[in-house]
């Protein structure tokens, strides 16, 4: 809405307001004197005029000054030009319906879905259509389909595809609809009749060069209400796992957008099935922070979180990662059990694992002697740290088997160890044979300093932030050291000491990991038990190693209507995918990728055949969709792009004249009326 | 020799009203035979009313044909007809010096309401002598030859000659005082005696009606005649003027064609206000012009309680 003078010059006469109060400075007593003998009712007069004057003479001069003003006005000619008019449908004889059917459209409205009233009304119009109107019809969600080859006069066809329509739980891409719709104009001019609830923060900005181009093209985009109620939607907009190497909470982040706080009932289903119910109250437009606390003991996948929402059930639902909880997955074997804390590998891996006592968190390990590995469970344990043991003797063929078959082990060196037996019992464990002990330093020397880490991938992902410098500070006096080896994608070295003699070296071996500590876990040869690196790096092995699979399960996002990319292990036979439902999934392989597309909200499964799962994928419906609000309106990016559209002119001087003739006639009834005293 | 005073008596206008019968409302004190009916019932011609017999009275004046009628015992009653004192009470003051178009008979008063209230009130009090009533004067507020402002109700010419004289040199001055000048006339006028008041009422009607009360308690028939100048009535000045009051205070400036509307509804109040003043005391209003032809004040003065004869 905008005001504009064809002759701005004419506001001059403005000035004509300043008669009416020159007129009244100018005015002067009157010299004739009259006796009067009724002067007590002369007193009265002038009082009850004097009332009346208080509020009638500034009345009078505003009237005559807002009359001077409307005259000087309507001498300017201006013109209002009124914003928001919709012309009228059909009027080119050349019409495009674009029917969103993205998931907010699904959302509930007056009893029925925004959608299906998009689909009434669009019915409605098509077939109200003047005479001779060619007419085309293109859906549109994460892509647009024209469901027309062309414009077309049949319209009972195009009433018949609107009725065929259903709407999907992809996101609106508006742009590409205007493209289809322009397309279909074939570069004419032509009505774009848009039904859509323009909802997601970025669905009518992202449209806007399409939009720009549709304009430029000559035609006009009318878009349609079609929404009869408040939007109103609960969605789970994040659910993080997260606190801790075991146990911990999910963290919910609940989005409301409905002009009214609401209380909803949630529940978490973490992936073995343990449900946690909550309850979560929410403002209106705004979120709600809600935490699960997850049992000591839960299975890895994907978990889903859920709160029920009438509005928009569809996305209801939230996917997420859930890493193997709390399971004492972890055997450690206890070579060599010391006289105290400070010769002991097995207190400070305890202390790691579980800094705050395994009553709370963290993993408790089982403690065996050497003895005890005869009691290694394939199904239950994932990791097995060997901590100085000297007896191997027949166990070493089960260990092996343990690894290939996808558990991994920790080997840490110490008097104990023989370099001949485990290169005999070990052989196909060992990154490189065993060659024997060196002692780098005398015993009250500080040692040899670890060199610094150059990355900060893998194992090493603790330290990405901050920390890396410790492992400077890790020195040892005796060390275990290897015959000559190269990394390979096998074997990969992590740590050096200063000099380059190798400290943490891992090597793949069947679908388990092998890594070698090559010095202890005690204060026999090294520091690093009291080294602040100690327990995070501690931590992060049981959490890539110790994990279903032999290694890391990829966890991987997606959103419905998208790609999903999971990396693939170094290794081994190529895992499948499969979608929620079990089905097997269709993957193209992308570098070291598989890439598959993303059609349903779940978990989707990256397993080998009938082995272990070795990665998930948790997909969720694009977050854009849930926002149902419509913050910004494709009608005013019409008007940002072309000022002149919907807007209607409108010659304001034949008002202000009539305002200026009613001013004076009022003010001059005003002044006869009362009288002055 | 001073040449005598100009009579302010219309003799014009006395000789059109001289049949009219001025009729008191009260009953009069008066033992003297007059006109008015007296409220001393007595053996009169007049019959007034009927009384239950008890034993006692005056058989003659049972009603016979009452007891054939209706065998109840009951005597007649009879008025004495008597003089009715009257006083007429002048306001002079300073304001009822402006005027016009008033048709009073002194030259020097000419088209004023003094000059005007001064001639009906002499013709007024003539026509009271002449039917036989004791007459009186009061003047308030004005200029007076001798400063006697009262003069209680007598009969004789020599009596009607003198106040005629007193109002012929009486001039408006001063201001006149209203609540203080009734209450006066009230404790020094007689009982059930006729009490005639000229004034142009231009003082707080709300302070001075009250003192119409001392009038009203005496048993008094009280007449008030609120006397206008036509200017007054229908703010006759056609141009925007300074508007003063010969009794001084403040100076008004006033656009009479803006404010006729107002004036004529401000005039209307306090004409109703004085009104209803007179009446709550048992009095009749009069609302005068001096415009008017001094024939139809009379005429509304002494009409107002009685009739033709």
């Amino acid at each position: 809405m905008s005001l504009s003078l064809l002759a701005p010059g004419a506001l001059a006469l403005g000035l004509l307001v300043a008669l009416p109060l020159l007129a009244h400075l100018s005015w002067q007593r009157p010299r004739d004197r009259v006796a009067f003998g009724a002067m007590l009712l002369m007193e009265r007069v002038v009082k009850r005029i004097q009332r009346h004057r208080r509020v009638k003479d500034p009345l009078i001069f505003a009237l005559r000054a807002l009359a001077l003003l409307a005259l000087a006005l309507a001498a300017a000619a201006p013109q209002w030009v009124r914003a928001g008019v919709l012309p009228d449908v059909g009027g080119s004889g050349r019409v495009v319906v674009l029917l969103d059917r993205s998931l907010s459209m699904k959302m509930a409205d007056g009893g029925a879905s925004v959608f299906a009233h998009a689909v009434a009304k669009a019915t409605a119009q098509v077939q109200a259509l003047p005479a001779g109107t060619r007419v085309g019809l293109v859906a549109v969600d994460g892509q647009a389909v024209a469901l027309t080859p062309s414009l077309t006069e049949d319209r009972a066809t195009v009433v018949a595809a609107l009725g065929a329509l259903v709407p999907g739980s992809a996101s609106t891409d508006l742009g590409a609809g205007f493209r289809e719709a322009r397309r279909l104009l074939a570069g004419d001019p032509g009505e774009v009749l848009l039904y859509s609830d323009e909802a997601g923060a970025n669905t009518v900005s992202a449209a806007r060069p399409e939009l720009q181009r549709l304009l430029a093209a000559g035609a006009a985009v009318l878009p349609q209400p079609v929404r009869e109620g408040a939007p109103n939607n609960v969605v789970i907009r994040a659910a993080i796992y997260g606190d801790g190497l075991e146990g911990g909470q999910v963290t919910l982040q609940i989005a409301h957008f409905g002009p009214e706080p609401t209380e909803v009932a949630c529940e978490v289903v973490l992936p073995d099935g343990q449900a946690v119910p909550i309850f979560v109250a929410l403002p209106a437009d705004g979120e709600a922070t809600a935490q699960v606390t997850v049992p000591r003991e839960a299975e890895g996948g994907v978990g889903q979180a859920r709160c029920e929402d009438a509005a928009l059930p569809d996305d209801d639902t939230r996917y997420f990662h859930l890493p193997h909880v709390g399971a004492s997955r972890v055997l450690v074997v206890d070579g060599d059990p010391g006289d105290s804390p400070a010769r002991s590998e097995v207190y400070f891996l305890e202390k790691a694992l579980a800094p705050w006592g395994g009553g709370q968190t963290g993993v408790t390990a089982d403690v065996v002697p050497p003895s005890g590995l005869a009691k290694l469970d394939k199904t239950k344990h994932r990791l097995v740290f060997l901590a100085n043991v000297g007896d191997l003797r027949g166990v070493g063929g089960r260990l092996v088997d343990f690894v290939r078959g996808g558990g991994s082990v920790v080997l840490s060196m110490g008097s104990n160890v023989a370099p001949r037996v485990y290169n005999d019992e070990l052989s196909a464990l060992l990154p490189a044979p065993l060659r024997g002990v060196r002692s780098l330093a005398a015993r009250e020397e500080a040692g040899v300093p670890l060199q610094t880490p150059t990355s900060a991938q893998g194992l090493l992902a603790p330290f990405a932030a901050s920390g890396r410098a410790g492992f400077g500070r890790v020195r040892a006096q005796r060390v275990m050291t290897l015959d000559p080896y190269a990394d390979t994608d096998e074997v990969r070295t992590w740590l050096r000491f200063e000099g380059g003699a190798p400290a943490l070296v891992e090597k793949q071996v069947g679908r388990g990991r092998v890594l070698l500590w090559t010095s202890s876990f005690d204060f026999d040869w090294t520091n690093l038990p009291v080294q602040a690196v100690f327990m995070p790096l501690i931590q992060a092995v049981v959490a890539e190693l110790g994990a279903d699979g032999g290694g890391r399960a990829e966890r991987v996002d997606a959103e419905v209507g998208g790609f999903a990319v999971v990396p693939l292990p170094g290794s081994g036979p190529e895992p499948e995918v499969f979608d929620p439902a079990g089905r097997l999934v269709s993957t193209t392989r992308q570098g070291g990728a598989l890439r598959f597309p993303v059609d349903q909200a779940g978990a989707y499964r990256v397993a080998i055949t009938d082995g272990p799962v070795t990665g998930w994928v948790a997909a969720n419906l694009p977050f854009a969709e849930s926002d149902v609000r419509a913050p910004e309106s494709i009608e005013r990016a019409e008007v940002d792009l072309d000022p002149g559209v919907f807007t209607e002119q409108v010659e304001l001087g034949g008002w202000l004249l009539g305002l200026a003739l009613a001013c004076f006639a009022l003010s001059a009834w005003l002044a006869r009326a009362g009288g002055s005293a | 020799m001073e040449p005598a005073p100009i009579s302010p008596l219309d003799s014009e206008a006395l000789a059109r009203v001289r049949r009219l019968h001025l009729r008191a409302r009260t009953l009069t004190d008066s033992l003297l035979m007059g006109e008015h009916r007296s409220r001393r019932v007595g053996q009169a011609v007049e019959f007034a009313d009927y009384r239950e017999y008890a034993p006692g009275m005056d058989l003659r004046a049972l009603d016979w044909r009452v007891l054939a009628r209706t065998d109840r015992l009951v005597v007649k009653r009879f008025e004495t007809e008597t003089e009715l004192p009257s006083t007429v009470v002048l306001d002079l003051s300073a304001d009822m010096s402006t005027g016009h178009a008033g048709r009073g008979k002194l030259p020097d008063l000419e088209g004023s309401k003094a000059g005007f209230a001064i001639t009906l009130a002499a013709t007024l009090l003539t026509f009271l002598h002449r039917h036989g009533e004791p007459v009186g004067l009061e003047l308030v507020g004005g200029d007076v030859i001798g400063g006697v402002r009262s003069f209680p109700s007598r009969g004789g010419r020599s009596h009607l000659q003198r106040l005629t004289a007193v109002l012929a040199t009486a001039r408006p001055s001063g201001v006149a005082r209203l609540e203080d000048a009734l209450l006066e006339v009230g404790r020094r006028s007689k009982r059930r005696s006729l009490v005639v008041v000229l004034t142009d009422g231009m003082e707080e009607p709300s302070a001075w009606l009250p003192s119409l009360g001392a009038i009203a308690r005496r048993g008094s028939d009280l007449r008030l005649g609120l006397l206008y100048d036509p200017r007054e009535l229908g703010l006759s000045v056609d141009h925007p003027a300074l508007f003063y009051s010969p009794e001084g205070g403040a100076t008004l400036d006033v656009d009479p064609v803006a404010a006729r509307k107002v004036f004529d509804e401000v005039v209307l109040e306090h004409s109703e206000e004085v009104r209803a003043g007179v009446v709550r005391w048992g009095g009749r209003f009069t609302r005068l012009s001096s415009a008017d032809p001094l024939e139809n004040a009379l005429r509304s003065l002494i009409i107002a309680g009685g009739g033709v004869r």
